[in-house]
Formats: structure tokens, C-alpha cells, sequence
């Protein structure tokens, strides 16, 4: 059981237990979608919206499941939730959704959710598993923006489809192909492991 | 209650609820999505049938849809030919657009793709690609013009442009409408659509 302050519990997902940067958890949507900041931003909140409502069940139902079929019912329930969300986006953002491809429903298998539920929602109560899974999303769309606002900004001159690169700036084709996403992660990686040695040291 | 009786129970149980949550959630959404998908499609058709302002849909089989296009006073205005096939990622799914004397392509559009980002999706530019594909001649096969000329005018009318680095999208992209130029005269030559007074040469 955690017994963290709940400001303590919601920050920790924005830096120090940042899911992208410190657990390296969630990397392939992290790496697919990132082109560009809406498709990042989407994901984001639709990560947010399965993580959310998953952690809540879970944390809930968490002393009716045998410990031997918990995953099982982890995945069922996340999987319902992705679902939804997939339905949502296909019904109400449909270009959003097209643009997005098959990792909508991918979310069913990033770690990030998964492991919440393992680490956190099967062993904490609603609200304190409901405060982890907003600082956890927070983190992750934080890692989201910065890697697609990074990317699309190099790769295509733009920033949520505006143009703000001048005439002079010719578009780094590679920062948008899959390349691209994982050079920006590794220079992103050093940058907060930099970060974390030299608050250590202090 | 023995564990393997009740692991059986909760399993189910949470099997059961989310099913059934999710049946709901389907029935709410499946009228909007449908609709979006239907949209998608006649809002292509108006695009590469100019002065379209309705759509008949006169064929169907996997991978192929014929529709005509009508103006505001029901004459036709061309047809509107729907083909998936295969690009260099995943499938392509597009949509061109002929007269009614089945001669000249009007226009093309793409309405689903999966290619490179930044290279094969340039399919999907109007500039750099999909320009090229206006009043083309439809007689017979069209072919690629690898380097790609400057200007429309600078090509031939059976030619259609390269996209520099993506010879291969672009090769699909042709090859799909050369495969469904075909079809769509062997199905109008055959008889199987009520097409008025055509001569399909």
C-alpha cells in the first residue's frame, strides 16, 4: 500500500516515475504516433481514458479475482475499455482515428496500463489508484507532446498542422520517418538521465 | 468454493459484463461510423466528379464500386470508380474519376493509405502528386514518366508523374486504376451495369 501524500502520488508520474522517461514503459505508441502532435495528443488522451477507467475497476473488483486469473481479468477489462475508446474516436474523430491506424487498439497491450494495474490499482484503493493513473497519463502525454512537437517541428515545419518554419526551412524527412523516433527518444533519454545524475549529485 | 470453481466464476463474470458493455457501446456508435464511412465516400465522389451534386451506386464487388455522379438537374456527369489494391505497405484504397463517354479521367483521390510518412503518402499531395492525374486519357493504359516532368503540360496525356523517391507508390497508384479501367470496361462492354449508349474503345 502506498502511503505517498496524494500531491506526492500524482507528481511522481510527471517526473520521477515518468512512465516514458524513467520506466521506459508505453514505447510503442511512443514511437509510432509521434509524427505528429495531434496524433500524439490523441493517443495521450485516449491512454488517459483507458488507464483512468481501468485502474478504477481493478482497484475496485481487486478482492473478488483469485490472484491466479488477475492478468486475465486485467487484459479483459482493459481490452473493453480500449474498445470504447476506439468506437468513440471512429464515430466522433474519424480522420483522427484513420490517422491513428491500428494503435488505438494496440493500447490493449502497452505496458504502462498493464502495469498500473499490477503495481498500483490491484494493491491500492479506488481514489489512490484513480490519483496514480492521472499522474501516470500526465506523464505520458507529457512525453508525447514533447517528443511530437520535436518531430513534426523538424520533420514537417509545422506545429498542429501550422506552418511556422520560414520558406528557408527545409523539413528533416528522416525526424518524421520511424528513424526519426528513435533518435529524438535516445536524445530525450540522455537529456533526463543527465538531468537525474546531476540532482543526484546534489 | 474450490479456487479452480471460482477462478471459473470471476472469469466468466468479468467476460460476460464486458461483453455485454461493450454490445451496448457498438449498437450506440455503429450508426455514427457508418455514416462517417459513407460521407468519406460521397464527398470523394463529388471531388473527382466535377459538378457532381448525387451519387447512384451502380456496382459492387470485393474491392471495386462503380457509382455515377448526377448533376442538380439528374443528367450524368461522369463516373466515380472506388478500387482497392495493393501499395507498397498496405493496401491503398482510391477513388477516380472518368466521363460518361469513358475517355478521360477526370480526377483522383486517395482515400486510405498506409505509406511511408514523407515519401510513398506524398500519394495523398495534391502538388506533388494527385495534380498530375487531371484530364488524363483513358483509352487505354496509362503509363509513368520517371524523371517527372515539371509542369501538366509538360506531359504526355496517357502520362502520369513520378513522385521523386516514391517510384513504387506511385507504381501501384497506376496500376491500381489500370486494373479498374479495364474492369470498368469489360463490365460496361458485358452489360452488366444500364449504361446508355456507350462505345467503349
Amino acid at each position: 500500500m502506498s502511503t505517498k501524500s496524494i500531491g506526492a502520488e500524482y507528481l511522481k508520474g510527471l517526473w520521477d516515475e515518468n512512465p516514458v522517461f524513467r520506466q521506459l514503459l508505453g514505447m510503442c505508441p511512443t514511437l509510432a504516433v509521434t509524427g505528429t502532435v495531434i496524433t500524439g495528443l490523441a493517443m495521450g488522451l485516449a491512454t488517459t481514458f483507458v488507464l483512468i477507467f481501468s485502474s478504477l475497476v481493478v482497484s475496485s473488483i481487486k478482492k473478488l479475482i483469485p490472484a491466479q486469473v488477475r492478468i486475465a481479468s486485467y487484459i479483459v477489462v482493459i481490452a473493453s475499455f480500449v474498445t470504447i475508446a476506439d468506437q468513440f474516436l471512429k464515430a466522433y474523430f474519424y480522420p483522427i482515428s484513420k490517422a491513428m491506424g491500428p494503435y488505438v487498439p494496440l493500447i490493449v497491450v502497452n505496458c504502462i496500463i498493464l502495469g498500473r494495474q499490477e503495481a498500483f490499482a490491484s494493491k491500492n484503493s479506488a481514489g489512490r489508484s484513480l490519483i496514480d493513473a492521472l499522474g501516470m497519463s500526465s506523464g505520458f502525454i507529457l512525453a508525447l507532446l514533447v517528443l511530437s512537437t520535436i518531430r513534426e517541428i523538424l520533420g514537417a515545419g509545422t506545429f498542429l498542422g501550422y506552418q511556422i518554419m520560414g520558406a528557408w526551412f527545409k523539413p528533416w524527412t528522416i525526424m518524421i520517418l520511424p528513424a526519426g523516433a528513435f533518435l529524438t527518444l535516445g536524445v530525450l533519454l540522455g537529456i533526463a538521465l543527465a538531468i537525474e545524475r546531476k540532482t543526484m549529485r546534489n | 468454493m474450490s479456487l479452480s470453481s471460482r477462478m471459473i466464476i470471476v472469469l466468466t463474470t468479468v467476460g460476460l459484463i464486458s461483453g455485454g458493455f461493450l454490445a451496448g457501446v457498438a449498437q450506440l456508435t455503429k450508426e455514427r461510423i457508418s455514416l462517417n464511412i459513407q460521407k468519406e465516400i460521397e464527398e470523394a465522389i463529388v471531388e473527382v466528379i466535377p459538378g457532381t451534386t448525387q451519387n447512384k451506386k451502380l456496382y459492387q464487388e470485393e474491392d471495386f464500386t462503380i457509382y455515377s455522379g448526377q448533376d442538380e438537374s439528374g443528367s450524368t456527369t461522369g463516373y466515380a470508380v472506388q478500387a482497392t489494391g495493393i501499395g507498397f505497405q498496405d493496401k491503398i484504397t482510391l477513388m477516380f474519376g472518368i466521363d460518361d463517354s469513358l475517355k478521360r479521367i477526370t480526377r483522383i483521390t486517395i482515400i486510405d493509405q498506409k505509406e511511408t510518412p514523407g515519401l510513398g503518402a506524398k500519394i495523398t499531395d495534391w502538388n506533388a502528386f494527385l495534380q498530375f492525374w487531371e484530364d488524363r486519357d483513358a483509352s487505354g493504359q496509362l503509363t509513368l514518366r520517371k524523371p517527372p516532368a515539371g509542369s501538366l503540360e509538360d506531359l504526355l496525356p496517357s502520362e502520369i508523374n513520378t513522385i521523386t523517391g516514391a517510384t513504387i507508390s506511385s507504381q501501384k497508384v497506376l496500376e491500381i486504376v489500370n486494373l479498374s479501367l479495364e474492369k470498368l470496361k469489360k463490365i460496361i462492354s458485358e452489360g452488366k451495369i444500364a449504361v446508355e449508349g456507350h462505345d467503349v474503345n
